[in-house]
């Protein structure tokens, strides 16, 4: 097998090198042979691959045949979602869970921070934390009940043994068991009774092709309509006898008085036989039990303490000795009534023959234990050996993973049962719900303190995280994938002390920018997790995008906001260039509103400062075209020599600067320039013929003209200035 | 279990997804490219072809997209060892088509492959040759991809003053350092598939500030592999850990190695081959690319691609025998092969 395989020696977590890689056929539509595949990770965890057929195969297709098979299919590209997730929980429902089990998961750590804060401040301990995860672990459990409660009728019908309910999910009861060996203290108390009750909801679930107590009695209750003499049918005897095995009295109550002595018109001819069938009953109901409660309506005798309790039992053990060796069985001439009821004396009396033919899944045979054969309290050890036998017993094969699971916990082994619920209950990504159990039953396991080294050490193996840690991550992972999910992704990362944040940065720098609350949205969780190096990347990414499809203004505005001075300075420059470079109106008016947008404090080093000045510049000789008020024209005159005199205006633009100064140099009213003013014009004009005479210099872009004009306007300009001085 | 998203035109040759798996490049054989992108923003969608165009008149071997943050834009590489770089513009949002950014016409050796770096503030594109030659180009403007200086030009060999013979190179696989961040050191990996042994091992590169030239600072191959031709290489996301992971396929499967930094005072790195997965076992089929990647025949068919999920946890694998492996470390440690797709109809 690819890629198997020893075990190191001293493996913390028992992995069996045994198991088989899953393959799966890809269906992709595609001709073969195939020439290339290719593959990628496109949304967090999903795997996008790519079929492509070889080219060459094409050309030869068509000379051979003439017709192409494919016509001009060249490839196919498929999402593959692997692992077959549970089928009795829907896609929504997935999503109803993982949403809520978000807030009792956050309310969890938020309070075992406060603990962690508190216990450092005083000598408090986590001695009562495993409350609090029970009370999560139960807000868990109600996301997993199935959400349509069956209809239930005013008058119950006698002839109902079996309640028609959901059935219920394998996470449930995998969660229920979790629970129970690791939270739930008051429950290890009453565990042998926990295991009955929990039999009694889950025993449905225990083999999906295997007889089982449930799948008996459902059977026998689809036939009771039917059924003329009940107590005639051996089936009827033998689901008794099993529903009795597991402890539920109330289906053997109820059976017993669908017994054919209780029927008025036979009453008086089979007396002593109904009699004996009351006397079953009343004893059936009056079991006792050594347990914290019994629901209400539900039969049997409830003792909390154990003297009672044996007091109890011993008596009521006597009545079935007494009824057993009465005499009255001589008397019952329905041989199926004798036997039956007396292999229910046999049950209860705890007889291992009568109990093992009447129980078929190795759980019911386990359970029987407590009910008829060690009802006191037994240790892990004694379970877990118990267990043992009645799987040997039963030849059950360890194949089902609640089977491992419960094994796991009675033998104490924290790693068999991580490693359980990492192997029958995940880990493939695409088993959303089993991830998610996953992730939040470790909740449930570290309420153990025991447990705490194993899942809360760190591991080089694992890059330096705990198991915890790990599953949170993966499980992260797998709602980043969709969505509708991504956004409670964070919250399990923000748990992650080591690599949450790095896998959340990642995740967020992978978001697509064409959608703009999405933006936001990433930009939110960025500042909540104070990522500001990825909230500047994608804004970054947001103002390239923008910028290159034409949005200019837009990508200005989040270039300046992801601070890429790099970016804006280069902008400047690029508009610097534009505006140097062209002397008409239309161009500036263009990237007037983008010089707006960069602001005046960026670009210092582009000369962004400048930019301004020339905007304002052209704006008031824009003024001046249309008021002709001599002082405005004198204002653009100030504006031109500051921008004249300022050392960051490039050379670019002094070329432009001095053809739009003719206007102002041909003012008609007084000369506007003086002496000194136009001289720094001339120098200036005369710095740029210098500079055309070195090699390599840029030509100016001004026809000769022009040039002449200001060149004239400039002497103009400065004979009126210095007559006028 | 598959969903179909995308159809792609017969003469396909190479493909590839960009940052965020939503839009697809795609080169044919007849030197043209296209791009598909996805229908919603949401996941699984389908892909519709937004754009189609003539790149050059010889086929294209390999397309990849450049980082997002310098704009849509793609490099193809043609079989004729042309390389280009395009990118999608407009000066406003109706103008907004493909367009040639530069061409890197062949003066000399072919370009074998080509991948940009992510160090954010400027852009670093390394280019493989055909005579085991990797020149490192910068980018000089941050908003256009048409202005390239010339960094660094060296040989895949550590010993850099010794004479080696001129080889043949048929394939190139480059991986940059995933982390981000201006202030990371800019690393890259590099390992050839040549007829000279000198330059096939994969050497880690990393540029030295201080003497401003890049340094060979590990050699991800034992002794005695060292002639091993390299198929692919792949450097994992790295979340948090305190090692690096990097995937390395020869033709005797994929390595996994860990690589971390021995000495922070004189920057010194150790590394360690943790595994050697079997990879894509099963007699080479013969493939229709020109040069031939895998002319022979070996146990172990040629590995295509290495591909790392986001968390560097999970390395997918596709090869020769038509297959696309997942493999996974345990909470042991120990790799394994975690699921097998096959998309070769169930040859072996």
């Amino acid at each position: 097998m690819p890629g198997r395989l020893m075990e190191p020696d001293g493996a913390l977590i028992p992995f069996s090198t045994e198991v088989d890689v899953p393959l799966y056929n890809i269906q992709h539509g595609v001709k073969l042979p195939i020439f290339r595949i290719f593959v990628s990770w496109s949304r967090s965890n999903l795997l996008q691959v790519a079929c492509i057929r070889p080219f060459e195969d094409d050309f030869n297709n068509e000379e051979d045949t003439g017709t192409s098979d494919g016509g001009d299919l060249g490839g196919k590209v498929v999402e593959v979602k692997l692992g077959a997730s549970d089928p009795q929980i829907s896609e929504a429902q997935r999503r109803r869970i993982a949403y809520g089990s978000v807030s009792p998961f956050a309310f969890l750590q938020g309070r075992k921070n406060a603990l962690a804060m508190m216990s450092r401040m005083s000598s408090s301990s986590f001695g009562d934390w495993w409350q609090h995860v029970l009370e999560y672990s139960r807000s868990i459990l109600e996301l997993l009940e199935n959400t349509n409660p069956p209809s239930r009728s005013v008058i119950e019908d006698p002839r109902i043994v079996l309640k028609l309910v959901n059935k219920p999910t394998g996470l449930k009861a995998a969660w229920q068991l979790m629970e129970m060996f690791y939270v739930d203290k008051h429950s290890l108390t009453w565990l042998p009774e926990q295991l009955v009750d929990w039999v009694a909801e889950y025993d449905c679930i225990l083999s999906e092709t295997e007889v089982t107590v449930h799948s008996k009695l459902f059977k026998l209750q689809e036939k009771l309509v039917n059924l003329q003499v009940i107590e005639d049918d051996p089936e009827y005897w033998e689901a008794l006898s099993s529903a009795l095995t597991v402890g539920w009295l109330d289906a053997v109550v109820k059976l017993l008085r669908l017994h054919g002595s209780y029927q008025l018109n036979q009453m008086d001819s089979r007396e002593t036989e109904n009699g004996l069938v009351e006397a079953v009953a009343v004893l059936v109901s009056t079991m006792p039990r050594l347990r914290h409660d019994l629901p209400a309506g539900k039969l049997g005798q409830c003792y909390k303490t154990k003297p009672d309790f044996i007091k109890a039992w011993e008596k009521w053990r006597g009545q079935i000795t007494k009824l057993d060796c009465s005499a009255f069985w001589v008397h019952c001439g329905h041989r199926q009534t004798r036997e039956g009821l007396r292999n229910l004396l046999q049950i209860m009396l705890g007889n291992m023959n009568n109990i093992s033919n009447a129980s078929f899944h190795w759980m019911e045979l386990f359970v029987s234990h407590f009910l008829y054969i060690k009802p006191l309290t037994m240790s892990f050890e004694e379970m877990h050996r118990l267990a043992q036998k009645c799987l040997q017993l039963k030849s059950s094969s360890l194949s089902n993973g609640l089977t491992r699971l419960i094994v796991g916990a009675l033998g104490e082994n924290i790693e068999v049962v991580i490693a359980e619920c990492s192997k029958s209950f995940g880990p493939w990504y695409g088993m959303k719900c089993i991830l998610l159990m996953i992730t939040h039953a470790l909740e449930l396991l570290a309420a153990d303190s025991n447990q705490n080294e194993i899942l809360f050490s760190e591991r080089y193996n694992l890059g330096g995280i705990s198991i915890v840690e790990l599953h949170r991550i993966v499980y992260a992972q797998v709602l980043f994938s969709h969505s509708l999910t991504s956004q409670i992704a964070p919250t399990y990362l923000a748990s992650c002390p080591k690599q949450g944040l790095g896998l959340l940065e990642i995740s967020l720098s992978r978001q697509p920018v064409q959608n703009y609350t999405l933006i936001l949205k990433d930009l939110e969780i960025c500042r909540l997790y104070e990522l500001d190096k990825i909230c500047s990347f994608v804004k970054k990414i947001t103002g390239m995008h923008q910028w290159k499809h034409g949005r200019k203004g837009s990508g200005i505005y989040w270039f300046q906001k992801a601070g890429d001075e790099s970016r804006l300075n280069q902008i400047a420059q690029q508009l610097f260039e534009c505006i140097g470079s062209s002397n008409t109106n239309e161009t500036f008016k263009q990237w007037e509103g983008l010089i707006e947008l960069l602001g005046p404090d960026v670009g210092t080093a582009g000369g962004l400062g400048f930019l301004h000045r020339y905007r304002d510049f052209k704006n008031s000789l824009r003024h001046v075209q249309y008021g002709r008020a001599t002082d405005t024209a004198r204002h653009s005159v100030e504006l031109l020599i500051q921008l004249l005199k300022s050392p960051s205006t490039p050379q670019l633009l002094w070329l432009p600067l001095l053809h739009d100064s003719v206007k102002l140099l041909n003012w008609k009213d007084r000369p506007l320039l003086n002496a000194a003013e136009t001289n720094l014009l001339l120098s200036k004009l005369q710095e740029l013929s210098m500079l055309q005479l070195l090699p390599d210099s840029p030509q100016l872009d001004l026809p000769p003209l022009e040039l002449a004009s200001i060149r004239l306007a400039l002497a103009t300009n400065l004979s009126r200035a210095f007559l006028e001085e | 279990m598959e969903k179909e998203l995308a159809t792609l035109g017969k003469g396909v040759r190479c493909c590839s997804w960009n940052y965020c798996g939503k839009r697809l490049a795609v080169g044919y054989n007849d030197g043209s490219a296209a791009v598909h992108d996805s229908d919603s923003l949401s996941s699984s969608s389908t892909f519709s072809r937004s754009s189609k165009w003539t790149v050059h008149a010889s086929s294209i071997k390999n397309i990849i997209w450049i980082p997002p943050d310098f704009g849509d834009a793609i490099a193809c590489i043609c079989v004729d060892g042309t390389l280009s770089l395009w990118e999608e513009a407009g000066e406003d949002a109706h103008s907004v088509t493909w367009k040639k950014c530069v061409v890197f016409e062949r003066s000399g050796p072919r370009v074998l492959e080509v991948q940009f770096g992510f160090p954010t503030k400027y852009l670093k594109m390394v280019v493989a040759y055909s005579d085991g030659h990797v020149k490192v180009y910068e980018l000089l403007d941050l908003l256009v991809l048409n202005k390239w200086q010339l960094q660094a030009n060296f040989k895949n060999v550590v010993d850099s003053v010794s004479v080696f013979g001129k080889p043949t190179c048929t394939s190139a696989s480059i991986a940059w350092s995933p982390r981000r961040g201006e202030n990371q050191q800019s690393s890259f990996l590099l390992g050839f598939n040549s007829d000279l042994p000198q330059f096939n091992s994969c050497k880690m590169w990393e540029f030295e500030e201080h003497h401003q030239r890049w340094l060979p600072v590990a050699e991800l191959s034992l002794p005695e592999d060292r002639d091993d031709r390299v198929h692919a290489l792949a450097w994992a996301p790295n979340i948090g850990r305190p090692f690096e992971v990097i995937a390395v396929a020869t033709y005797k499967g994929i390595a996994i190695w860990h690589v971390w930094l021995e000495s922070e005072t004189d920057h010194r790195f150790s590394s360690e081959k943790i595994v050697l997965l079997s990879g894509h076992v099963g007699e080479v089929k013969p493939t229709f690319s020109y040069p031939p990647v895998c002319s022979f025949i070996m146990r172990n068919a040629c590995v295509w691609q290495l591909e790392w999920d986001i968390s560097g946890m999970t390395l997918a694998s596709t090869g020769g025998d038509g297959m696309v492996r997942l493999w996974q470390s345990n909470l042991n440690g120990v790799w394994h092969e975690h699921a097998t797709l096959d998309c070769g109809g169930g040859k072996q």
